[in-house]
């Protein structure tokens, strides 16, 4: 059986699906004993999820507009230069 | 494991003993050659001369150029021994992953840089190479021994890179991760063609064949010492281990006979448009009774010569390594060995061929004028190449922008708008991850396309157009943070205890988290969020979580390896869960922003 550190170490991998056979199933046995790992395992997964759906920080297209035009505009000088 | 038969050799055959020595291993790309110890033996001698000789260049400048002439040749096996020996020599990871990407923004000091830029110029575009070059590294205050030093790295790196795409050796360690957007020298565009003959470039100074037994050699073997040898006298060792090898591998004809192999170095050297080894060779061939006319039509298409199938064959086969290496496989041993070549015949069209490159490129270096009058002066369209095959690797084979790139390529202005319009997002949201401050990452987003627009010529298509774009983001985004002086912040490698991560909020999380608020209400939360975290965190969450780059891009982008990535990946997400946990735990009825 693994220690919660040994299931933190090998978290990142498992959350990415990187890890399989023997040690896959050594970090599902832990996760269906222990409530703490499982917490911290499924609100991890909850928040890359919440972070890839969130739009974060994207650019409207009212903002972007103006800095396109600028960006072709300097490509233009470079060109003439 | 290699193209070819290996045999075993005593650990106690000179050669190997030698680079045990100084590998503490003997590299894959010398046991591959066990049934030509000879040529193991040359090879052994110009590696030694060039690259463990003290000389004027320090160990690590010159397994710098070794390094970034492979990554600019593409080639695998070169790649990761000379990352090994930097890494060897105190070089960090991180730094030698930004060389490989693009040297240029590796905190590389001007003289290091100017190095590696003449020695990409050299090998990928000789011809073009002049007098201007040398000048400009010793504006950088390299003195002629230095400069030499350089062109014969550069050399010694098509050498190498010749022999193992011909060989095909096993990596002796790890490959590293695919990177992208490996730096690749500017097209030649408007430089006007010098042709390699336009020198000698350096300083040199007399050496008697009484007193130096390689002059002595030359002597007798040419009637004359050629102009490249006396270019090279700063650097006595070289000349030697040159000597020796035109001993090793090109005066003995047990194998391939004389002619066979002047005819490999005659087609070879016209294919890298060189006109100083083009006169030679046609010279040497006059000499074994060759006439001039059919040298002349070898070295500009050798079908139309008078040559049987098997002969062309082995010119086709020796073009094709040098002009199209990374294309180079097992099918092409195997058309020589349905013509009757042996294995050892085969080993040694290599080995002649990687020598001949080593030489090419030796002589453009120098610049030396033709030791008898060249009957023509080589331009680009001057020979009759093998067609250049399309090349697509992984990355570019469902590029969805490849079209747009190839247009812009062209210098289709409307294409390159229409990626920016596609990209803008994506480049915006990789700077707004690196400065945290809207204003500071528009402007970056401005530098950042104006300066894919200026390299988009370099683009290969190794990477998807998009990861290229976001290692460049991500490139003035770092710059944009040095110069607030916080690179510190990212450059941060400090070991991070796991005392500082461990989860902290352990209470169940809601089922369905994004039922609880709605889009805008998350987004607000996360981007709040993200803004509080060291920005090392903040840029690898964007980069896989929002923009979602594979592990490997991801990594490349930054500069770091896979596992420091990762590792820095899971922190940052375990940091943002604890950010979020007060909000989305089980029994709060409604988030309280």
């Amino acid at each position: 059986m693994i220690t919660c550190d040994e299931f933190m170490a090998d978290l990142g991998n498992y959350l990415e699906g990187d890890v399989a056979g023997e040690v896959r199933q050594q970090l599902e046995d832990h996760l269906s004993h222990c409530q703490t790992c499982q917490v911290v395992y499924d609100s991890t997964l909850k928040t890359v999820k919440i972070v890839t759906d969130s739009g974060s920080f994207d650019l409207p297209e009212l903002t972007a507009r103006p800095i396109r035009e600028k960006i072709m505009a300097r490509i233009r000088d470079v060109l003439d230069s | 494991m290699s193209f070819l038969q290996e045999v075993e050799l005593s650990k106690t055959f000179p050669p190997f003993a030698s680079l045990e020595k100084v590998f503490g291993f003997v590299p894959n790309l010398f046991r591959a050659q066990t049934l030509l110890p000879r040529a193991i033996d040359a090879e052994a001698g110009i590696a030694g001369a060039v690259l463990f000789e003290e000389g004027a260049l320090p160990r690590i400048r010159k397994e710098t150029i070794l390094l970034v002439v492979a990554a600019a040749n593409r080639n695998a096996y070169c790649l990761t021994a000379h990352l090994q020996a930097l890494r060897a020599l105190g070089v960090p990871d991180r730094q030698i992953n930004q060389i490989v990407v693009d040297y240029r923004h590796a905190d590389l000091s001007q003289p290091d840089m100017a190095l590696l830029d003449f020695a990409v110029r050299l090998a990928r575009n000789a011809p073009w190479l002049s007098e201007e070059d040398i000048g400009a590294l010793r504006g950088h205050g390299f003195n002629d021994e230095a400069i030499l030093e350089a062109i014969l790295t550069t050399a010694l790196s098509g050498f190498l890179c010749t022999l193992s795409a011909g060989l095909g050796p096993s990596p002796d360690f790890e490959p590293p991760a695919p990177m992208p957007g490996v730096t690749t020298p500017a097209p030649p565009g408007a430089r006007p063609y010098v042709g390699g003959i336009a020198g000698p470039y350096l300083h040199a100074v007399e050496l008697s064949p009484a007193s130096f037994p390689p002059f002595a050699f030359f002597l007798e073997r040419f009637g004359s010492i050629p102009n490249l040898f006396r270019a090279q006298t700063l650097r006595p060792a070289a000349i030697e281990a040159e000597a020796s090898a035109f001993r090793n591998v090109l005066m003995p004809d047990d194998f391939l006979s004389h002619v066979q192999k002047e005819r490999i170095l005659l087609v070879v050297s016209a294919a890298n448009l060189n006109t100083y080894c083009v006169a030679a060779h046609c010279e040497m061939l006059r000499a074994m009774g060759v006439p001039a006319e059919e040298s002349d039509q070898i070295a500009v298409d050798h079908h139309q010569a008078d040559l049987s199938e098997a002969n062309k064959a082995l010119l086709d086969f020796a073009l094709r390594l040098t002009r199209h290496p990374s294309e180079f496989g097992r099918e092409d041993i195997d058309r020589l060995r349905n013509c009757g070549f042996s294995e050892t015949h085969i080993l040694e069209a290599v080995v002649v061929t990687a020598l001949n490159n080593f030489i090419n490129t030796l002589q453009m270096g120098l610049g030396t004028t033709p030791d008898v009058e060249a009957r023509r002066v080589f331009g680009p369209e001057d020979v009759h190449l093998p067609p250049t095959v399309e090349r697509h690797t992984e990355g570019t084979r469902d590029d969805p922008d490849a079209a747009l790139v190839a247009r812009a390529q062209n210098g289709d202005l409307d294409a390159f708008e229409e990626l920016v319009t596609c990209h803008s997002r994506r480049v915006y949201r990789t700077l707004i991850g690196i400065v945290g401050n809207i204003e500071e990452a528009q402007d970056a987003m401005q530098d950042t396309f104006v300066k894919a627009f200026q390299h988009i010529g370099n683009f290969e298509g190794r990477s998807r157009f998009s990861t290229w774009l976001v290692t460049i983001a991500s490139n003035a985004g770092l710059q944009r943070l040095r110069e607030r002086r916080h690179i510190e912040s990212l450059d941060d490698s400090a070991p991070e205890t796991d005392e500082e991560f461990r989860p902290r909020q352990v209470r169940a999380w809601t089922g369905d988290p994004e039922e609880l608020c709605s889009q805008a209400e998350r987004r607000g939360l996360v981007e709040s969020a993200m803004m509080k975290l060291p920005p090392k965190y903040r840029v690898v969450l964007i980069l896989r979580d929002i923009e979602q780059l594979s592990g490997a891009e991801a990594a490349a982008a930054l500069g770091l390896g896979i596992p420091a990535m990762k590792a820095r990946l899971l922190r940052a997400r375990l940091m943002l869960r604890e950010a979020l946990a007060p909000h989305f735990i089980s029994n709060t009825r409604r988030i309280g922003l």
